[in-house]
């Protein structure tokens, strides 16, 4: 195979009593095949390229309380209601709606800024309730978006409140009071006193 | 002078990379021909999940009862229920606590129920394994009906956490939601 090396050495010569220096072969440069290691590689590659993009979904977690039939009495003035309608439209008030406090229609994505303005009011400031209130016949997408929003919410807000120091001197911790109720044909025709 | 032919060699191709590759093939497809769980290869629908905003928690994998709320690919008036259970030891006991579930279901991963047996079922996955989570995993073209019913069940049952299974909301979603 490699036979250049051997023949291309000179015989040594022989001479009495001293050793001669052995002639030094010549070290032929060496390769390593690489394909396999390339091949193995971009294998691992694509693979690993194909499984990231196998996204697993996430989730949201929910907390319902147990059933309970006491009435609990809270100020209508620490009350945000939503109202998520049939045909998907978002309606809000603050306290109790009457000809002066009509519930106002919302686009979805603009819920964030509203719920965390009102949170921040520091009349009600950590005590706001937030109750959303959703049609049997909304969207259950619509539902998650609103949920969705109302989750991005907190960030700012915990963020805000944790600025502040309670009589204690310890940092404000945020109480989220949130709840979900079935809509009502109440809150229906207040709807529709808006919008007639 | 005459040309000196040059002697001919017989070529050897090195297969080894062939050989590597395909083994290396084999055992992926070997492995991802598991992927897929026994829940969803007796599914009849596919769920279009609801968006939402990126986010870390993910589903998790063990003791989980998925209550699933799809509508059927063939009839897509037909919404119904669907319980599994990732956990197939625990599986087996609860469907033996629930007297609706018929012996040939046994072997199943995935049930089709009413309202009523939905109900049986989260009682006896909870005495069976207290720890176990539960999420919904409903279609988002579903009214909210379908998910508040489900929640009123769960809380009668005693399950009061739960998750919504979603999927992450895209940037070019993100943007037209934004306008």
């Amino acid at each position: 195979m490699a036979g250049g090396g051997g023949a291309l050495e000179i015989p040594e010569r022989q001479k009495r009593g001293k050793i001669v220096r052995r002639k030094k072969k010549k070290r032929i440069g060496f390769r390593i095949d690489l394909t396999p290691l390339v091949d193995i590689t971009f294998l691992l590659l694509t693979f690993f390229m194909f499984t990231t993009t196998m996204l697993k979904p996430q989730i949201m977690e929910m907390r319902i309380p147990p059933e309970m039939y006491a009435k609990v009495e809270v100020r209508a003035s620490e009350l945000l209601t939503l109202m998520l309608t049939a045909d998907n439209k978002l309606y809000w008030y603050k306290g109790i709606a009457d000809a002066n406090n009509k519930p106002q229609e919302i686009p979805i994505p603009k819920l964030r800024a509203l719920v965390i303005e009102k949170n921040l009011e520091p009349m009600v400031k950590n005590r706001l309730i937030t109750v959303l209130k959703i049609s049997p016949d909304a969207n259950y997408a619509k539902v998650i978006q609103v949920l969705d929003e109302l989750n991005l919410a907190e960030i700012p807000i915990t963020e805000a409140l944790s600025k502040e120091v309670d009589e204690k001197g310890e940092p404000v911790k945020r109480q989220r009071k949130f709840t979900i109720a079935p809509l009502t044909e109440e809150d229906l025709k207040l709807i529709q006193g808006e919008v007639k | 002078m005459p040309k000196i032919k040059k002697k001919r060699m017989g070529f050897v191709i090195d297969l080894t990379p062939l050989v590597d590759i395909t083994f290396l093939l084999l055992t992926f497809l070997m492995f991802t021909a598991k992927f897929k769980s026994e829940a969803e290869a007796e599914k009849q629908f596919t769920i279009r999940r609801p968006t939402a905003s990126p986010d870390t928690t993910r589903l998790p994998e063990r003791d989980l009862a998925i209550i699933n709320i799809a509508i059927d690919d063939k009839n897509p008036n037909d919404t119904s229920y669907y319980y599994g259970l990732t956990n197939t030891k625990d599986l087996l006991q609860v469907y033996q606590l629930v007297p609706e579930i018929p012996q040939e279901y046994y072997n199943k991963a995935l049930v089709k129920v009413d309202t009523t047996v939905l109900g049986k079922l989260i009682r006896a996955t909870l005495s069976v394994r207290s720890s176990t989570r539960f999420a919904i995993d409903a279609d988002r073209r579903v009214r909210y009906k379908w998910v508040e019913d489900a929640m009123n069940i769960m809380r009668r049952n005693r399950a009061f956490v739960f998750n919504f299974v979603t999927d992450k909301r895209r940037a070019e979603e993100e943007k037209a939601g934004g306008k």
